[in-house]
């Protein structure tokens, strides 16, 4: 099991959203793959996977997140 | 009625270059609407040193919809141009660059805003070519947003497709996934007459505006075109046409499960393109199903929804086995306050009503 985190590139101080997730809770990935875009103060950042394996999202699009937090599992 | 469950598909299945089951070697690149406009662009204007945009916000921010996404950095202000609040100066230079053999993509932020620079845009964008006897072209594209549904009211929240689909001398497309924003952006950009080019907010892919997961879909790296004027079967069914565009298709699709459990099977065709509309596609379509409803989230009167309709109608080669059904919006202002808007707007729901009282027999 793999933790995806928020990077501290992409979000360092304060607090910015996921405004889109590119995968559905579930769905199969694979290492690489942009799983989904990040705004922060109006720049768009690309949250890629760690991991292949099935997707479990656990924060959900346009909820505040900051760094380092868990927003999703590969497994 | 027929039965089957076989022929159902999923919206994106048709576009999926590598939608291989498991894990893939190879990583799988699926953008959003936002950022498959602004690849198409980043690659035309590599590829023609003649392309430009212009519009609000689309330098520094990247397009409050976030169609010009890294343009600016890579490009430069001589070709990726913030404008003052002055749709009729802009669009109106769009139409002289374009005749002086620029081929400049202009935004419109809003639909809503088309009135201080209509002219320019149905009296002289729309006609150059034909006023010139074909010697002066207008390779413009004026892309716009176009869709209500979250409490923007009634001057930033309307579609008017009709309002453009009506005048010769304008092609008009609207994507509903990101594999169809970026080729029919790219033949856009390459058609020598003005296109415009809409895109719904609500699946745009920018999360605060909400997003239909199903618009984001594999899009391959390489510059392909989406032909302007050719519809696509998205979805194919027996016993219904459902005919939609843009968000609807999305409607349509969510429509088509909700009813495949009720034994109905349904046809969904996205149109693609608005003008030219592809009538041969439709006609054959309803040919085969005998049955035709249409979605628009347009105004309901005078609009694609009775135009659809009425080239069906017409063509006299077909035996409709119920009347003709639209969904629209109703003839009023788009309210502001949500749960007035969202009542009011299409739904699957919605749709899935009017394409059961296709089957209720009729006196």
């Amino acid at each position: 099991m793999t933790d995806v985190r928020i990077p501290a590139e992409i979000i360092d101080e304060g607090e910015g959203v996921i405004s889109v997730w590119l995968f559905r809770d579930g769905e199969t990935v694979a290492a690489g793959d942009v799983l989904a875009e990040v705004m922060n103060e109006k720049a768009v950042a690309e949250l890629v996977a760690p991991a292949s394996g099935q997707l479990t999202i656990l924060v959900s699009a346009e909820v505040p997140v900051k760094k380092d937090q868990l927003v999703a599992r590969i497994t | 009625m027929n039965v089957s469950a076989s022929t159902s598909r999923v919206a994106d299945a048709k576009h999926t270059e590598s939608t291989a089951q498991g894990v893939d070697a190879v990583p799988r690149r699926r953008l959003t609407i936002a950022k498959a406009i602004s690849e198409a662009l980043t690659q035309e204007m590599d590829r023609d040193p003649r392309v430009l945009v212009m519009g609000e916000d689309i330098g520094r921010l990247g397009g409050v919809f976030g169609t010009t996404q890294g343009l600016l950095a890579r490009f430069g202000p001589e070709r990726v141009r913030d404008t003052p609040i002055s749709e009729t100066a802009f669009i109106g230079a769009a139409v002289g660059l374009a005749a002086a053999g620029m081929r400049p993509v202009v935004e419109l932020m809003f639909v809503d805003f088309f009135g201080v620079c209509m002219d320019a845009i149905y009296n002289l964008a729309a006609k150059q070519s034909y006023f010139s006897g074909g010697r002066v072209a207008c390779p413009m594209v004026l892309m716009t947003s176009v869709g209500g549904g979250y409490g923007d009211a009634g001057q930033h929240s309307q579609c008017l497709y009709a309002s453009f689909a009506h005048l010769p001398g304008l092609k008009v497309v609207i994507p509903s996934n990101s594999h169809d924003a970026k080729g029919l952006m790219i033949a856009a950009i390459r058609d020598p007459n003005p296109v415009v080019f809409m895109y719904h907010k609500a699946l745009q892919g920018m999360g605060w505006l909400g997003t239909v997961q199903r618009s984001i879909v594999p899009v391959s790296d390489s510059d392909y075109v989406v032909p302007i004027g050719k519809a696509t079967t998205v979805r194919e069914g027996r016993d219904v046409t459902v005919v939609s565009w843009g968000l609807g298709v999305h409607q349509a699709v969510e429509c088509a499960d909700i009813l495949m459990k009720e034994g109905i099977d349904v046809e969904v065709l996205d149109l693609r393109t608005l003008a030219p509309l592809d009538r041969d596609a439709i006609l054959q379509s309803v040919q085969k199903t005998g049955r035709i409803v249409v979605v628009d989230d347009d105004y309901r009167s005078c609009g694609l929804a009775a135009e659809i309709i009425a080239s069906v109608c017409e063509s006299g080669r077909v035996a409709l086995r119920a009347p003709p059904c639209r969904v629209t919006f109703p003839d009023i202002p788009v309210p502001f306050a949500p749960q007035m808007e969202r009542p009011l707007l299409p739904s699957a729901v919605k749709l899935a009503e009017a394409v059961r009282a296709q089957f209720v027999s009729q006196p």
